[in-house]
């Protein structure tokens, strides 16, 4: 599947808008895998503070992006700073982007069930992120 | 007894150090060594025992900043650096030891000891410890292979196989079978890419086979894939007459100093520049971090262990290595070698 197909059957930037509009996330951003490539990277984005995100390839088990992708199950994590480097939990996109906290969930295009992309929503603030907050976005998801 | 009192006085000739025992302000016996020192640098074993006089005045002075420490008046010795021969082309530097030996009859002795022999020691432990650091490192890097091994690429391989079963046992529609396959091939892919990273990270092949600068491209490209952090790499160098060794330790510099800059400093943008000049080859890897207090990490403790192996890697090579950094202002590594051109 291309990215022109994911643009015309699903408009995750709109998506992105969307979520980020109507809730208070300071960035909401889908990871998908691009044309023909099996790298996945952020492609659509709302409420970035810069153009970062797009040098970012994610990795499968890293961060909260890379669990996801790994586990195929929503994830979340409060105090996102205090990881290093090195740390399975180090997110780059919470890093480029200074998110204290975020959750992201699975994007599933297809019936297999396996994981395609990642949501991801996220604050600067240090207002905290629960399971409720993965469910809300699962909501946005389903209701797209 | 005699006998005795004659091996006493032998070894006293032959220490390593010089001896010179006083009793008030008069000179009442000194060793071998001390008569050779006095005879060849012309010094006056008064002076010695008026520049020892001094200091202790100073220790027992209740109008020093440090009278009410307890450590210091319970040392039995008193060591003072001086320096002998200030007028010679090398000036001998020396700790003259105070000892109090009879306290009512005012006999005390003075011993110079060489300070490059206490440097020598200094040195010799802390190569120690760095032997040390080095094997602990050693064991942490195979622990960190065998994690990478077990969890990421014995995973990826699971998953793939798992997913290659689902192809066999689940009546799926061809596009979905299509899907499938599609996905497998990407989990494996993304294993190929975890190998080929811990193989790169072990030892790079672009090192061997193109040479520094592009495995410093290498190096960059992967850093910021996986960190979200710029990277820029300039360098006009011709590395092909580089040792070997050379470049290996200009690489790991470049390593580690990034390590650093994203585990430590938080840097968001590094820079690398490799220069090659006539006689030398330059390497500085800048970062915009929050930077540190350098003389603060110069002792060991946990991190400065790594700047240290890195500058013993460079001395060994006769290169030099510097950091400099202050808080909120960034770090910038820099390594030189000498290049002999032919």
């Amino acid at each position: 599947m291309s990215l022109e197909k994911f643009d015309a059957h699903n408009d995750y930037q709109s998506l992105v808008n969307h979520v980020y509009q109507c809730t208070d996330f300071d960035f909401v951003g889908v990871a998908l895998p691009a044309a023909g490539q099996s790298t996945i990277k952020w492609y659509f984005v709302a409420g970035n503070q810069n153009e970062q995100f797009r040098k970012i390839v994610l990795r499968s088990g890293i961060g909260i992006a890379g669990l996801v992708v790994k586990t195929g199950k929503p994830f979340w994590q409060n105090n996102l700073q205090r990881f290093e480097y090195s740390n399975q939990l180090y997110t780059p996109i919470a890093q480029v982007e200074a998110l204290q906290s975020a959750a992201a969930i699975p994007i599933y295009t297809s019936a297999i069930r396996i994981v395609d992309g990642v949501l991801l929503a996220g604050y600067r603030s240090d207002q905290q992120v629960s399971q409720e907050s993965t469910s809300r976005l699962a909501n946005y998801l389903t209701t797209f | 007894m005699l006998e005795t009192l004659n091996w006493i006085e032998r070894y006293f000739d032959e220490v390593t150090d010089a001896v010179f025992i006083f009793k008030e302000e008069n000179l009442l016996v000194s060793n071998q060594l001390a008569k050779d020192l006095q005879a060849e640098l012309k010094i006056d074993p008064n002076y010695l025992a008026q520049v020892a006089d001094a200091s202790v005045k100073q220790k027992l002075s209740p109008t020093d900043d440090c009278f009410k420490c307890s450590i210091r008046n319970l040392m039995k010795e008193i060591s003072i650096p001086i320096t002998l021969a200030n007028d010679k082309l090398h000036p001998l530097e020396y700790f003259l030891i105070y000892h109090v030996i009879d306290a009512d009859n005012h006999v005390f002795s003075l011993t110079l000891k060489s300070r490059g022999i206490i440097e020598r020691m200094d040195q010799v432990a802390e190569q120690r410890q760095l032997n040390q650091y080095v094997n602990r490192a050693h064991e942490e890097e195979r622990k960190k292979i065998s994690a990478d091994l077990h969890d990421s690429i014995a995973q990826g391989v699971y998953s793939a196989i798992m997913g290659v079963r689902r192809l066999n046992e689940e009546e799926l529609s061809e596009a979905n079978v299509a899907k499938l396959t599609s996905i497998i091939e990407r989990q494996l892919n993304d294993t190929l890419t975890e190998v080929k990273g811990m193989a790169l990270d072990i030892r790079p092949s672009v090192l061997d086979n193109f040479g520094l600068l592009p495995a410093l491209r290498v190096l960059g490209q992967r850093t910021e894939e996986n960190s979200g952090v710029t990277v820029d790499v300039v360098g006009n160098a011709d590395t092909d007459q580089l040792s070997t060794n050379v470049q290996s330790v200009l690489y790991r510099i470049a390593q580690e100093s990034i390590h650093n800059a994203l585990k430590h400093a938080r840097a968001s943008e590094i820079s690398l520049l490799l220069v090659a000049h006539n006689h030398f080859i330059n390497l500085e890897v800048i970062d915009n971090g929050v930077g540190f207090d350098v003389p603060k990490h110069r002792q060991f403790n946990g991190r400065s262990l790594g700047l240290m192996n890195m500058n013993e890697r460079v001395k060994a090579l006769n290169g030099s290595f510097e950091i400099t950094s202050e808080p909120g202002n960034g770090t910038t590594v820099t390594a030189k070698f000498p290049v002999a051109t032919a």
